[in-house]
């Protein structure tokens, strides 16, 4: 022991280190210990937080809030959560959910199927797009249920069931392309864009180009791949359009209003996060997560009788897996961890501002493919936090696309994609984890040759 | 329940089976009797008018009398050298068990499994049990089934078969007893709510033939056909049901399927209403 309470031997960093280590490979083996990840990493940061205290690494005594003359001990769990980012996951999913009750994304997708008139490649092109947008919208675990759910339902309706693996694995990896959309649109992008002060209009402005663009390439390359052709001649033409004009789009709408209530609170929701963004307001001060959280509420009186419905929908799964994440990765910054891992990928930095978020990209990318690619996000955030780069660094921007694109390598390398794969097996296609990445690496390998382009030229 | 299976859930709902219309062809209709001479004449003429809405000046009508079979391979046989659009005919032929209200008889039993010819079953002309408004136009005909939705030939048949002007009534009848025995088991099964399963079960297994209803509904206003369409879709015990039903519509023409791709017997619910409906003619396909 030193005279510091709070100094830390090399030991005990390494020691926590493989403690970070095997949380990260328990969370790739996620399926294979049948343990949902909140629980995973709740027993990591209840042992961080023990052993923590045990070496004397925490700040018990700053634990303190002084408002006025009252003082407000905290616990020390409760400032390691970065609250802002779980006030945006709860509020948005909470609101996404309800806005979804109204039949809003099942008429949008059930109105497109029908525009498509049945005609394969129209269908491949408004499924791809539907896709990336619901991702930007929703989260893209949602986005890959609506529109893979209604994939099935219609290419069994048209009798193109064996296209059925091609249109998913596209729509898959779309989902991972729109998540780049906003800055709300994925996790990683909430925690990195939170972190480097990103707003969400200049995230949007700055990745709108390349999701525009990569999606287009993504569908052709998937038309290609997949040989989905437009139909040949009128009379398969007119039975396709037949066979989709069956689709009632307002059989899921309960109640006209709520459908106009939610479309227009969809609006609503988009642009008072946009206009969060704007510097000096209140909004801004009060932060994305309380507009979220406003919209669910105003959202939540439509359904005041039936309300603990949706707080039962909530992926608590997914909200406790942040809260403990962020409690590891606060005594790993205690420990000196992150401190470790930062002069880890010193190296990586030295490297330029080209090659370095280059392989910065292709790293986070290459890790998000085989394990979550959200703590890998938090602790990235956290290690180039506290290197005080500047908002538009490129080391920034090449975390969000590696984290998000990585996920298009593999089936477990995003929840989406693992949806894609659930809904492939359920029809009783065969897609093992090799063909996925067999399937996969062309187009992932294509969109990171793209991002880490326009992340180092046009950003 | 996962979301995924709720939006399929949403999304399978929504995909709804339409009706595909067709005008029926009856060119060739083949009258069944163990009648000869005269009354076989009768029986024809009285056909003729009672089927007006299918004759035309193409429509060929033959007889096949009492004397030209005496087996159920030689009426199989003349059927099949004939090869009719449709079959009109009554139970019991060649038989007087007509008086008993059993069976259908040998001769029509067979027919009505043997060929996917339509079949218009009468009132036995000797039984006197035919009601009073029937046999004298199809004004009023209606189509019973408990799995309407894309029964597009049931459907079109029971339009074809109504005159002009007149009313066509699509059935669904959703057996009761069958909702019933699966709520029971349902009822056992800790982790599914009964008043749940029983409230949507139900409103789906009805909503189902009611869209489709709706469908025929809009083809027919599109095709522009002088029909006025009824819609029954209940659950219930169906033959005391369909009995009810046929008597406060005051049915002229009853169109039933009798085939069953599963098994050579006549589909579970025609044989009994072939069997009791005994005092209108049946169009039993």
């Amino acid at each position: 022991m030193t005279d510091d309470p709070h100094s830390v031997s090399g030991a005990v960093t390494v020691g926590f280190a493989l403690l970070l280590v095997a949380m990260i490979l328990c969370l790739a083996l996620e399926e294979k210990l049948h343990a949902k990840k909140s629980v995973i990493v709740a027993v990591f940061a209840v042992a961080c937080l023990l052993l923590g205290g045990l070496l004397h690494l925490l700040p018990f005594e700053e634990m303190v809030v002084v408002v006025g003359e009252e003082r407000i001990e905290l616990p020390i769990y409760i400032p390691a959560i970065n609250w802002g980012v779980v006030a945006i996951i709860l509020g948005s999913s909470l609101f996404v959910d309800i806005t979804s009750k109204s039949g809003l994304f099942t008429w949008i997708a059930i109105v497109l199927t029908k525009t498509s008139r049945g005609d394969p490649l129209r269908l491949l092109i408004f499924y791809g797009v539907m896709t990336v947008a619901f991702s930007a919208v929703l989260n893209n675990v949602t986005a890959m249920i609506i529109v893979g759910s209604l994939t099935a339902v219609s290419l069994g309706r048209l009798g193109i069931g064996d296209k059925l693996l091609g249109f998913l694995l596209v729509e898959g990896l779309l989902t991972n392309v729109g998540g780049l959309l906003t800055l709300i649109s994925s996790v990683p992008n909430i925690i990195v864009g939170n972190a480097a002060g990103i707003t969400f209009m200049t995230f949007f402005v700055k990745a709108m180009p390349y999701v525009v663009v990569v999606t287009g390439i993504t569908i052709w390359l998937g038309a290609r791949v997949f040989k989905i052709r437009s139909l040949a001649g009128d009379e398969a033409r007119s039975e396709a359009a037949r066979l989709v004009s069956g689709f009632d789009e307002n059989d899921g709408i309960e109640s006209r209003f709520k459908f106009n209530f939610g479309a227009v609170m969809l609006g609503a929701f988009i642009v008072t996060i946009a206009a969060a963004s704007i510097p000096d307001t209140v909004l801004n001060s009060l932060g994305m997560g309380y507009v979220a959280l406003s919209f669910a509420v105003i959202m939540l009186v439509q359904y005041k009788s039936i309300a603990d419905r949706f707080y039962q929908a909530v992926d608590w799964d997914l909200l406790a897996f942040f809260g403990a994440l962020f409690v590891v990765i606060n005594v790993m910054e205690h420990a000196q961890v992150l401190a470790l891992i930062g002069r880890g990928l010193a190296p990586i930095l030295e490297l330029g501002e080209t090659v370095g978020p280059a392989t910065m990209l292709f790293s986070s990318a290459v890790a998000s493919s085989v394990t979550d690619n959200i703590p890998l996000a938090a602790m990235l955030a956290q290690i180039l936090g506290n290197l005080d780069l500047a908002a538009d660094s490129p080391y920034w921007w090449a975390v969000i696309f590696g984290a998000n694109l990585g996920g298009n390598i593999t089936p477990i390398g995003s929840a989406s994609t693992l949806v894609a794969v659930t809904i492939i097996h359920k029809h009783g296609l065969e897609l093992s984890f090799a063909g996925f990445v067999r399937a996969a690496l062309p187009f992932a390998a294509l969109q990171l040759v793209l991002a880490a382009g326009y992340v180092l030229w046009v950003l | 329940m996962t979301k995924l299976d709720q939006f399929q859930s949403v999304f399978l709902a929504a995909d709804k089976t339409a009706l595909r219309y067709e005008k029926i062809g009856v060119e060739h209709v083949l009258v069944v009797s163990d009648r000869d001479g005269d009354a076989a004449g009768e029986l024809l003429n009285r056909m003729r008018a009672f089927l007006s809405v299918i004759d035309d000046e193409e429509t060929r009508w033959a007889r096949l009398d009492g004397g030209g079979f005496s087996s159920v391979k030689q009426l199989l046989d003349t059927v099949d050298e004939q090869a009719p659009d449709l079959i009109v005919t009554y139970r019991h032929l060649h038989s007087s068990a007509w008086q008993w209200p059993h069976s259908l008889g040998e001769y029509l039993d067979v027919l009505t499994q043997a060929t996917r010819v339509p079949v218009v079953v009468l009132p036995h002309p000797d039984a006197a049990r035919a009601l009073p408004h029937t046999l004298e136009h199809t004004e009023r005909v209606m189509a019973i089934t408990d799995h309407l939705s894309g029964d597009d030939r049931l459907v079109n048949y029971a339009l074809g078969f109504t005159q002009p002007g007149g009313s066509c009534w699509f059935t669904h009848v959703e057996s009761l007893a069958a909702f019933d025995h699966y709520l029971d088991v349902i009822s056992k099964i800790p982790e599914i709510d009964t008043e749940s399963a029983r409230e949507l079960i139900e409103r789906q297994l009805l909503k189902g033939p009611r869209d489709y209803i709706e469908s025929c509904r809009r083809q027919i206003a599109e095709q522009h056909l002088p029909f006025e369409i009824g819609e029954i879709v209940t659950m219930g015990r169906r033959l005391g049901e369909y009995r009810k039903l046929i008597a406060e519509h005051r049915v002229d023409l009853l169109v039933i399927n009798t085939m069953d791709d599963d098994q050579l017997a006549m589909h579970g619910l025609a044989y009994p209403l072939a069997v009791e409906l005994r005092q209108i003619p049946l169009l039993m396909l």
